[in-house]
């Protein structure tokens, strides 16, 4: 693969090559995409009929990007008379400026061409190749090529328009220009994707709050308001302030306007995910309270909008249940998925409970609480309801929707990623221990909701019974004793599937681990099988299912080692969580920073630098969200009735970290850390 | 309009108390276009109670959407929120009101209870 470049706003992102061109692609979503369709498949620039090459890309900006080109092959470069520069921005919608600069001493006739086509493929018929069931048009119009796609009443538009003239035709525009010596010729191309709705009007254009085309300006303007918000961090260790700035960067950047709600929310990861996933979004915000709390309510408000009511097999419905993933395009429409939404995962539901309790701690704005008890109570019930499919006292899942619905409902969702020891599979349902772990922490802080918030202490003392018994209850049936550690997940006779896994770690965060267990949970974090040296590994190395560069089966995935972290730290093992924090920083150095979704497993002795999994997302909001949540356990950051708690352990050698102006309940407080060695490397 | 939207609408005050569970309230209209007719109901939603009439605005949401469309929601035949994907219907207006309304909407035609399949399928129903 070539190398990709990408600029986005919000769930409006275009994926090119090195030179800025986009080739029609099958398996990988390259393309101008707005709200899961791609409204461009090819955009091709050629000069005199022949492909640029570049010289250099500028992508320090997440929605600006410029490359410098030139004619010929590399070897051609010392001599160009003629070079282009190719400078695009997106901002709802996507403009491209070309800059032809004549480097000869005089003029000179130019032929600049570029091929346009959309397909308007739906983002699930690029992972699943498919035939369209609608008809594509393009006309040429005044200054501007309109290219469109519509099945029934489903109609969107690419509107192509350029400002010097050109020869247009509906499969691109061409540009003959005589430039001066040493002179220069601009054209500026503007294209807008458009959503109509059923009297016509871009559906967009109804949102109370949508901005419409944003310009880049905007954009840039309302990302250093988000920047500005956040607490301002100086530190000695190069790695950590360089994650923390391009963290908060990339989730300024993946903010989108909810096409259903009318809000801001945080987008998954591009560019497979750039829609809004319940669990991500949840783990995303609960790394992200103490930085960016303002994140948080219209997560909770549009997850809370879309609970599920009714029983729906097909969309793995069930009143109370909180959903897993929300797409605009054809094929949610048409139902060809499920996504509409789709709610095929067992531990969003319990995590928004968590979310809504941790994110109150932090702000002391019990008003969502208050507001959002009723939805608050039904995803409690639904934990004891239908999410005990067997009645056995344990979160189960399984599918109602075999074709298009999801086989494994947890974090680890790809279709290998439940296995014994041997590498076989159990049957359905199943109940995976982290699902355990998070239904016994919803209970407890539903616990203390319930009792602060919602005057209901009989509730309250009712959750807290439910959730020691589950505890007890868990102990007793997950724990394999002469193995040392909790069981992946129970079959559907109960017994134990038996694969070490990264899972154990989310119940050291959960807090449902017997505390005389917790030292050899975190032995065997930290021991060779899981630990690789830059992190926790998803599956221990002996396991019969282990590979290093499988999905959910041996690669090392930030979002799941900043749980890790935060769980070694609320049982007390500093060092620890302080070194999953420092390998963490060390492997974000080799990416800029920016911490992609996984990287292989293989042993840090092996390769000494991190190797990114093939096909991961980048940005992605959790991995983002990673370097934040690891600041937050190396300082020890706790909030306790109306203050905030410091407790730093700074990881040796890690030198000097403070944070300054940490919003909550508490005003702005500063909090300051070093290690007892200081910086060397 | 068809029997079962008129069944539906007049069953809400009943089940609003057990639907209508969140502080919020607002003014919802619904237009059923059947050929070149459009029938209006305007429903006022607040936590626990519903008010139903056939009166047009002043709203704060509208809803548009076909009098087949709308039969096959009160049904459980349709999911609303991919009908407005599909642009088969459409907002305009306070969309939290469009969402509270959809729970309003049955569960497809023959629907088992999920416990009831998977106990049944592990062996575990009496």
């Amino acid at each position: 693969m070539k190398d990709l470049v990408s600029i986005l706003d919000g769930n409006t992102f275009l994926v090119s090559d090195d030179r800025g061109d986009i080739e029609p692609s099958l398996d990988f979503p390259t393309g101008l995409f707005s709200f899961d369709t791609r409204h461009l498949s090819t955009w091709l620039l050629t000069l005199d009929g022949e492909r640029l090459h570049p010289l250099s890309v500028d992508t320090a900006e997440s929605f600006r990007t410029r490359f410098f080109l030139v004619p010929g092959e590399p070897t051609h470069y010392l001599d160009a008379k003629v070079s282009i520069i190719r400078s695009r921005a997106i901002g709802g919608s996507f403009e491209e400026e070309l800059t032809l600069l004549n480097h000869s001493g005089k003029e000179t006739e130019f032929v600049v061409h570029l091929d346009m086509a959309a397909d308007f493929a739906d983002l699930f018929e690029i992972k699943h190749a498919r035939h369209k069931q609608g008809l594509t048009t393009a006309t040429v119009g005044d200054g501007e090529l309109r290219l469109g796609y519509r099945r029934e009443r489903f109609h969107r538009e690419t509107v192509i328009s350029t400002s010097a003239p050109a020869h247009i035709e509906v499969s691109g525009m061409t540009y003959r220009v005589r430039v001066g010596p040493h002179g220069e010729w601009k054209t500026r191309l503007h294209v807008s994707t458009i959503v109509h709705g059923a009297r016509g009007e871009d559906i967009r254009a109804n949102l109370p709050q949508y901005m419409g085309s944003r310009n880049p300006d905007a954009i840039r303007a309302e990302q250093n308001e988000v920047l500005a918000r956040a607490p301002k961090l100086g530190c000695d260790c190069q790695p950590l302030a360089g994650a923390y700035r391009q963290s908060l960067n990339d989730l300024a950047a993946l903010r989108y306007e909810s096409i259903t709600l009318g809000v801001r929310l945080v987008a998954a990861g591009l560019p497979w995910f750039m829609t809004l996933f319940g669990r991500d979004s949840i783990i995303t915000s609960l790394q992200v309270v103490p930085f960016l709390p303002e994140l948080i309510p219209p997560t909770l408000m549009m997850l809370a909008g879309l609970q599920g009511h009714r029983i729906d097999d097909f969309r793995d419905e069930e009143p109370g249940k909180i959903l897993h993933e929300l797409r605009y395009g054809e094929t949610a429409g048409f139902e060809e998925q499920p996504h509409s939404p789709y709610y095929g995962s067992a531990d969003s539901t319990p995590l928004f409970v968590i979310l809504l309790d941790e994110y109150e701690r932090w702000t002391g704005d019990d008003k969502l609480i208050r507001g959002l008890e009723a939805q608050a109570r039904a995803a409690l019930a639904w934990i004891d309801t239908y999410g005990d499919l067997l009645g056995t006292g344990y979160l189960w899942y399984q599918t109602r929707n075999p074709d298009t619905g999801l086989a494994n409902q947890c974090w680890k969702d790809s279709w290998d990623a439940i296995s014994y020891r041997d590498g076989r599979f159990p049957g359905f349902p199943r109940a995976t221990c982290e699902l355990q772990g998070y239904a016994y922490d919803a209970k407890i802080r539903g616990a203390r909701m319930a009792r602060k918030f919602w005057g209901d202490p009989a509730y309250a003392d009712r959750l807290e019974r439910e959730a020691a018994e589950l505890k007890i209850r868990f102990n007793r049936d997950f724990w394999i004793p002469d193995r040392g550690y909790y069981a992946l997940a129970l079959d559907s006779d109960g017994r134990q599937v038996d694969a070490l896994t990264s899972n154990i770690g989310h119940l050291l965060w959960s807090g449902i681990v017997d505390e005389s267990r917790a030292g050899r949970i975190a032995a065997h974090l930290m021991g060779p099988r899981l630990y690789s040296g830059w992190g926790v590994r998803t599956l221990a190395t002996d396991e019969g299912r282990y590979n290093p560069v499988g999905y959910h089966v041996g690669t090392v995935w930030p979002f799941d080692n900043s749980i890790i972290a935060w769980g070694l730290w609320r049982y007390g093992f500093r060092r620890e969580a302080g070194q999953i924090c420092d390998a963490m920083l060390a492997a974000s150095r080799f990416f800029d920073g920016r911490l992609p979704e996984a990287f292989a497993g293989y042993d840090r002795a092996l390769t000494d630098y991190p190797v990114e999994y093939p096909t991961a997302c980048s940005p992605q909001a959790w991995s983002a969200g990673t370097p934040l949540l690891l600041l937050r356990v190396i300082l020890g950051l706790e909030p306790q009735g109306d203050h905030l708690i410091i407790d730093p352990a700074v990881p040796e050698g890690m030198g000097r970290v403070e944070l300054l102006d940490i919003p909550g309940r508490w005003g702005h407080v500063d909090a300051l850390g070093r290690s007892r060695t200081p910086r060397g490397r | 309009m068809t029997e079962a939207t008129e069944r539906f609408f007049e069953s809400l005050p009943a089940r609003a108390p057990e639907v209508l569970v969140s502080p919020v309230s607002g003014t919802l209209q619904i237009d059923l276009a059947q050929d070149d007719q459009t029938v209006h109901w305007l429903v006022h939603l607040r936590q626990g109670e519903i008010d139903v009439s056939r009166d047009r605005g002043p709203a704060d949401a509208i809803w548009y959407t076909s009098a087949d469309l709308f039969d096959r929601l009160v049904t459980g035949r349709a999911q609303a929120i991919s009908s407005v994907f599909r642009n088969e219907s459409s907002f305009s207006g306070d969309v939290v009101l469009f969402l509270l309304f959809h729970r309003f909407f049955p569960d497809p035609p023959g629907t088992r209870d999920p416990r009831t399949v998977a106990r049944e399928q592990v062996g575990r129903l009496r």
